[in-house]
């Protein structure tokens, strides 16, 4: 047993480290990971070039076969990467790494040159068109139709909670191929957003930023060499595209830790009547408290990162991470909240704004991460069942 | 990184847990929690010959020559088994101090009887204000001649009433620092003036009233440095609740396993409790609470085996399962219901030792404290 980093691991550690000071504009407080805050106007053209400078040092694709324009490098060089960028809260790397794992899973030869190597230059990206009005958690309820005509199937529906739908490229689409059955009528499309007859109505957040998208298919024409895996196999890729949720916990863990880094930082400096603010017990109770939480986090993180190098199964681990991280993300916020007391409601452009705002956003959007990619419920559900505590069904 | 055990850990691991199951029924459990020992001296003497008493001492003195690491793990078997007896007394809160800073000729008189089973020790640090800080050590030690006369009352000391050495904890100078002028003093168990009673807890363990009625020490028993003993004393609490934590450890986790066996078998309103998915996220969030807590553990026991300093690392893993234990053991009685409540079921003899584990070697709050002392607050 050795927690240690080796040599590589750490001087990699390094290396991306360096990268990110480099790469963030000076006193960067960092933004959540994933497509939300890069909706944001001052956020998105710095998420942009950084996709791009991820992608030209190949670090997108760090694991994947070079053909595809990866680097074949061992999984814990993604690990580290993923965790440096969490924790530093550099915009960047999203969801189309998971559609990368999907593509090479089931796609073609032909599919896989045509849309892996673009996301691993960090030149497109992807949205995931998986809920419906009336499919969220029940994903095998996806209504959206496909029907096949000559070389193309055609689409009609609707999707809806695709983040960042609007500034990619592709979005990943489940659809009935046969409403006779319910498991086995799905399959999945690479569809191109600019196609006549999709339109996009983005929906305003919680937190104001306009990141959800609705997208509606009006007769849109896919050509067959996008379909995805088999006709009516699409619970295949359902299925895989689940597990490959794997590091979303901890994405939420690194960036509470950070949260928390700020926090301590701020109450180290902050006086109430005449005392700094962490020589108060409670707040020092309430901060270690939050620390130990995210300190057993990542050592569970360990755990599963350990695991996945091992090629053993992940189900249960990453689920618990899923569970954790995303109550810690909600107590983490709620506890800047209280510390940061009057403060903690202003919005990040007020003038007395304190720690930029980043609590009341937090407090705001950590509310999605309970519900996005699964949820709390969900994740219980596959801790417990058959992949990992083997508790019965019936 | 590599999280993976040595196939002699895995080995130690499944012996112990083999040895226990077949050594330590719970009928064995719940009459030593009326017994005025504690423990079983064959079943004592019986582990001395596996080697596991002496697990962490130098080989030259009849030890293993083990790390902490491994030591975690026969632990967390002991708490599995709810194993009664002076082991963390004997062991962490005696031998290793004695290891630590003995003189050659205190290791050489007391670790080969550690380690053959012939010695039980603890240390009688806590006072009637039953906090483990130096402000509270009040008991005096007072040079006379070539002698130290030693006075007072220590309150909840584990398994004095049969230890054969007690480590003292005296004050011996007074100072504006209340860290300074502690001494710690190797007590022989026999010495005239010592009385020990036992006082009866939820656990069934043995904690005592400790008192020292001019107690005369030779000299050459003081451990370590005169005056300057409370630095050791926070290191012998680390130890502890290390340890401590990884018999908490090992509860929990054959607390979850028991439930998840209950929720298949239990069945009502015609199916197993364990299909009903109100049952399955409890038990979801109770395996959180179990497997965060075994990697914390593991990964506090490695930097301590490997000389790593580990302050917040024990204290993140003491602090975190002494909720988590607890929280695991109640959920487990709300699966279990009305029979769990009852003598005739193991799950009570898990929840009451939850308890008294998470008030022992610090609490969650104490360690919650140099958790922030640690992320310089």
């Amino acid at each position: 047993m050795d927690f240690r980093y080796t040599d590589d691991e750490e001087a990699f550690r390094k290396e991306v480290q360096q990268f990110i000071n480099e790469s963030m504009p000076p006193g960067w407080l960092g933004v959540d990971p994933g497509p939300e805050e890069e909706t944001r106007e001052d956020v998105g053209p710095l998420a942009r070039q950084m996709w791009r400078k991820l992608g030209q040092k190949s670090w997108i694709g760090l694991t994947l076969p070079k053909a595809y324009g990866g680097q074949e490098a061992p999984l814990w060089k993604e690990m580290i990467l993923l965790q440096e960028l969490a924790y530093r809260g550099a915009p960047g790397m999203d969801t189309a790494i998971a559609q990368v794992d999907l593509i090479l899973t089931f796609g073609t030869e032909e599919q896989k040159r045509r849309f892996v190597v673009p996301i691993t230059r960090g030149e497109v990206k992807w949205a995931i068109g998986m809920s419906e009005p009336n499919a969220g958690s029940d994903t095998f309820a996806v209504q959206l139709r496909a029907v096949e005509e000559e070389d193309y199937f055609v689409l009609n529906g609707q999707k809806i909670w695709s983040s960042g739908a609007h500034n990619a490229n592709y979005e990943m689409v489940y659809a009935r191929t046969d409403p006779e059955n319910k498991h086995m009528g799905l399959s999945v499309f690479m569809v191109d957003l600019k196609s006549p007859g999709i339109t996009l109505r983005q929906i305003p957040q919680m937190t104001g930023i306009p990141a959800f998208c609705e997208v509606f298919f009006d007769n849109v024409r896919v050509p067959k060499e996008n379909l995805l895996g088999e006709k009516n196999g699409g619970w295949q890729v359902l299925l895989h595209a689940f597990g490959a949720e794997r590091t979303y916990g901890l994405f939420a863990i690194y960036n509470a830790k950070r949260y928390l880094d700020h926090l301590i930082q701020y109450c180290n400096e902050t006086h109430v009547d005449g005392q700094l603010l962490s020589k108060d017990p409670l707040v020092r109770n309430r901060l270690a408290q939050m620390a130990i939480e995210i300190e057993v986090g990542c050592n569970l993180g360990h755990e599963l990162n350990w695991q996945a190098i091992q090629g053993q199964p992940t189900v249960k681990t990453s689920n618990q991470i899923k569970v954790h991280g995303a109550a810690i993300a909600q107590r983490v916020a709620n506890l800047g909240m209280q510390i940061l007391g009057l403060y903690g409601p202003l919005h990040e452009r007020s003038k007395w704004v304190r720690l930029g705002g980043r609590f009341s956003h937090e407090y705001l959007s950590t509310i999605g991460s309970s519900l996005a990619g699964g949820t709390t419920e969900n994740s219980k559900n596959h801790i417990a069942g058959r992949a990992g505590l083997g508790l019965p069904k019936k | 990184m590599d999280l993976s055990f040595s196939e002699e850990q895995e080995m130690l691991w499944k012996s112990a847990r083999d040895f226990l199951a077949n050594k330590c029924p719970k009928t064995l459990v719940r009459q030593m929690e009326e017994d005025e020992k504690g423990y079983v001296p064959e079943l004592w003497k019986e582990m001395a010959d596996l080697g596991w008493i002496g697990l962490p001492f130098p080989e030259k003195y009849g030890g293993g020559g083990f790390t902490f690491l491994d030591l975690v793990i026969l632990l967390e078997e002991m708490g599995r088994a709810c194993l009664p007896g002076p082991f963390i007394s004997t062991v962490v809160l005696g031998g290793l101090p004695i290891a630590k800073w003995g003189t050659e000729q205190q290791k050489k008189d007391i670790l080969p009887k550690i380690c053959k089973g012939e010695a039980i020790l603890t240390l009688a640090l806590t006072e009637p204000s039953a906090r483990y800080d130096a402000v509270s050590v009040q008991v005096k030690a007072k040079v006379e001649g070539d002698h130290y006369v030693i006075s007072g009352t220590k309150l909840f000391v584990n398994d004095a009433n049969v230890a054969d050495y007690i480590i003292v904890v005296a004050r011996t100078a007074d100072s504006a620092n209340p860290e300074e002028g502690i001494t710690l003093f190797i007590v022989d168990g026999k010495s005239p003036g010592i009385t020990t009673h036992l006082l009866r807890t939820i656990a069934g363990d043995k904690q005592c009233e400790f008192t020292l009625n001019k107690v005369k020490v030779p000299k050459a028993s003081v451990l370590g440095k005169p005056n300057q003993g409370w630095g050791m004393v926070g290191e012998i609490i680390q130890w502890a609740a290390l340890a401590k934590a990884a018999e908490m450890m090992g509860g929990a986790q054959q607390v979850l396993e028991m439930t998840i066996q209950y929720a298949k078998d239990r069945v009502q309103f015609d199916r197993p409790i364990g299909s009903f998915q109100i049952i399955q996220h409890y038990l979801a969030d109770m395996s959180i609470d179990v497997d965060s807590s075994r990697v914390s553990l593991h990964k506090a026991a490695w930097m301590l085996s490997e000389g790593i300093s580990c302050a917040k690392e024990i204290s993140v893993i003491k602090g975190w399962l002494s909720e988590a234990y607890r929280r695991v053991t109640a959920q487990a009685h709300q699966i279990h219901g009305a029979i769990g409540f009852t003598k005739d079921h193991d799950l009570e003899l898990y929840f009451r030792r939850a308890k008294a584990a998470e008030l022992f070697f610090g609490d969650a709050d104490f360690h919650r404290e140099i958790v922030a002392q640690q992320l310089g607050m």
